[in-house]
């Protein structure tokens, strides 16, 4: 075969090495063993909790918007169904005196999530964006209506509850303690992800990402985008389902809140915050948004309107999420130039908290006004206090807003240089990535 | 007598009331580069999409190696042995250079949709990737995101896609579109070498292409094949001077 000598040499096979991937991976089962040891509250191991399910669920969404391009608003369903599936099974195995023992059970939720995602994947994968995306939605209704419908299998409004406590012993651990609990999620989490990270670089995955980039030319290659959809789909049920016999076998209980719009819609937005492009995303945005919410929904009323700005801000201004920004300094980084951006970057935070500090004032107020009127016209935000019915706070608010906005305005084009020389001399180092 | 690459049998397609194609027959042997001309409108891209698949003829038969594939999906004809390029760049930009070649190697190399081992540790499935993006001038630029690589380069890329998988009938359509001339020459030297001992259909609107890479053109004006032959037959014939290349040879 004739072949001509390409111009220049081909660059060096970047080939992450076995051993750094490993250890990437062997720092994080070390993290997920200590960080009991590092926060010690009882809220704190809920959260952690919390979050180590949030993450399996997060990554699983991530094979379909992420690795696949399919945007679904109903993944909550494979998640929820996992969950009751668990509750049944946890139930019938103390019922029938079954020696079966808690840690396996969340293979029962995969297997209900694999098996519902399949049956119902059948319909919704045939067709892809805007179409796949209505159809998911129809499916996330028809299935959380049947909540109600079917009150024998679902508990109709109460749910179904279970005792974690009752099944077979393991090795003297009787999963009543939440140190016991966060152990079993630790475990299934760090198994979820290696089985999810290993499953992008398949010839499935890699084909999935071409069926995300380009459908109909992955035709012409031999594929069928319908069947890389449908795997993709049932694979993402399968881990939706493990995540959601988690939060069942946390909470000892599964109710329809499980598999609602709002469950579908958490792990969109934690999907998106933490950036769908890179693995790490999804994992960066379940931690932030679950954090969020144990921790904003202790400071402020209307912490979903925070939630609601901060997505808001992520689509507008970093589409590539968390995991989007920190990978576009990696070049910078890598060729020792970070330091450079500091400077920028301190002078960008000033009007990024003035901006900060007028906007939760005004919400604040504005919240306190129209929700709670009874309990007066003061409140007190950070220590200061605000009265709602006198001017000044609402000026001083408006001052921080427009204020930070010029300052942004003044200062951008000067942040905005630092970081293009910043790149430009990476890139002359031969640092693209 | 070994049976035809590629068999056209009265192949017609509509589009609401409009006639697009209107009974073509084309018959191209084993290892024959063959041209497809026409002006504008003529139907050559339809003509494409109804033997790859993306569409489904009204009428008529389309025959590969001697089996019909009328009707079949776009990726049960490639895995029959045809592959094709796109007029516009059709392409994966999110993924590097290399990935793009390598997507058209996984299914030719029996890897389908495995999603219980890694794709990398298929060596040979990488060197032959490599070869792909030597032969195509672009090993330089492996690691790309394929988004971001030039227009000429893109198109490159499209080619080394349509023809790595390593299809005997390749369908090339309008593969120098807006290139300049320089280019131009090199892409009919690229196309000459990878499409050796394979069958290769080409739409091409650039003549001197066309008259320095085919073995024999059709003429297709208003979804009708007008003349077949050589270029030498082609360049003398009367009609196809009057419906198509008119004076721009004189």
């Amino acid at each position: 075969m004739s072949s001509v000598p390409a111009q220049l040499p081909a660059p060096a096979r970047r080939r992450p090495g076995r051993l750094a991937g490993k250890g990437i991976w062997l720092a994080a089962a070390v993290l997920l063993a200590v960080l009991p040891f590092l926060f010690r509250s009882g809220t704190a191991l809920t959260v952690m909790s919390l979050m180590g399910i949030a993450i399996i669920f997060a990554l699983s969404y991530n094979i379909l918007l992420g690795q696949t391009g399919m945007l679904s608003f109903g993944h909550a369903v494979y998640y929820g169904l996992g969950a009751y599936f668990t509750v049944h099974a946890m139930n019938a195995a103390v019922a029938a005196k079954l020696a079966l023992p808690l840690p396996l059970m969340p293979l029962v939720g995969g297997l209900a999530g694999l098996g519902s995602a399949a049956v119902l994947g059948w319909v919704s994968t045939p067709r892809s964006g805007t179409a796949f995306a209505m159809i998911s939605l129809g499916l996330a209704e028809l299935v959380g209506s049947s909540s109600l419908i079917l009150p024998s299998f679902f508990g109709g409004e109460e749910g179904v509850s279970t005792n974690r406590t009752r099944l077979l012993h393991v090795l003297g651990w009787n999963f009543g303690p939440q140190i016991q609990v966060y152990y079993l999620i630790a475990a299934w989490c760090f198994v979820c992800a290696v089985l999810m990270y290993a499953l992008t670089r398949t010839p499935f995955g890699r084909m999935c990402n071409a069926v995300r980039d380009n459908a109909e030319r992955v035709q012409f290659v031999g594929y069928n985008p319908r069947i890389v959809r449908f795997i993709a789909f049932s694979l993402a049920g399968l881990f939706a389902g493990v995540a959601g016999s988690l939060a069942a076998i946390d909470f000892e209980l599964a109710n329809a809140a499980l598999f609602s719009a709002a469950q579908s819609g958490n792990v969109i937005l934690a999907t998106f915050i933490g950036g769908a492009g890179h693995f790490i995303g999804p994992v960066l945005g379940a931690v932030l948004v679950t954090w969020l919410q144990s921790m904003l929904s202790d400071l402020t009323d209307v912490w979903q309107l925070y939630f609601g700005l901060l997505f808001i801000a992520a689509v507008l201004y970093a589409p590539g999420g968390l995991a989007g920004l920190i990978m576009a300094h990696r070049p910078i980084w890598r060729a020792g130039g970070i330091a450079r951006l500091i400077p920028a970057y301190g002078l960008m935070a000033v009007p990024a908290l003035l901006i900060f500090a007028g906007a939760v004032l005004a919400i604040e107020m504005a919240a306190h006004l129209a929700g709670k009127p009874e309990e007066g016209s003061v409140i007190r935000i950070a220590g200061l206090a605000c009265d709602t019915r006198s001017w000044e706070p609402w000026v001083l608010a408006a001052a921080a807003l427009i204020g930070g906005s010029v300052l942004v305005r003044l200062t951008w084009a000067r942040v905005v240089a630092v970081w293009d020389r910043a790149l430009d001399a990476a890139r002359a180092k031969g640092y693209t990535a | 007598m070994s049976t035809a690459a590629l068999e056209l049998r009265g192949l017609r397609k509509n589009f609401g009331r409009a006639e697009i194609i209107r009974g073509v027959d084309l018959v191209v042997p084993r290892g024959e580069r063959h041209a497809v001309i026409g002006p504008n409108g003529a139907g050559k891209s339809t003509l494409f999409n109804l033997i790859s698949g993306l569409l489904s003829p009204d009428a008529g038969e389309v025959k590969l190696d001697g089996v019909p594939v009328t009707g079949l999906a776009p990726y049960q004809i490639n895995r029959r042995g045809l592959s094709r390029s796109f007029q516009i760049t059709n392409i994966f930009p999110r993924l590097t250079a290399w990935e793009n070649v390598r997507c058209a190697l996984l299914w030719p190399a029996g890897e389908k949709y495995a999603f219980w081992h890694a794709a990398d540790r298929n060596d040979k499935v990488a060197a032959r990737a490599d070869q792909i993006l030597a032969d195509i001038e672009l090993l330089h630029r492996r690691d790309v995101p394929a988004g971001i690589l030039a227009y000429a380069e893109q198109r490159a890329l499209e080619i080394g896609i349509t023809v790595a998988g390593g299809a005997s009938v390749i369908l090339l359509d309008e593969p120098t579109v807006g290139m300049s001339h320089a280019e131009t020459q090199r892409k009919v030297e690229l196309i000459r070498r990878i499409t050796q001992d394979r069958t290769l259909v080409i739409v091409e609107h650039d003549m001197s292409v066309v008259f320095g890479l085919a073995d024999r053109i059709s003429v297709l004006v208003y979804g009708e094949i007008i003349a077949s032959g050589t270029p030498a037959e082609i360049r003398a014939n009367a009609r196809v001077r009057e419906a198509y290349l008119g004076d721009e040879e004189q």
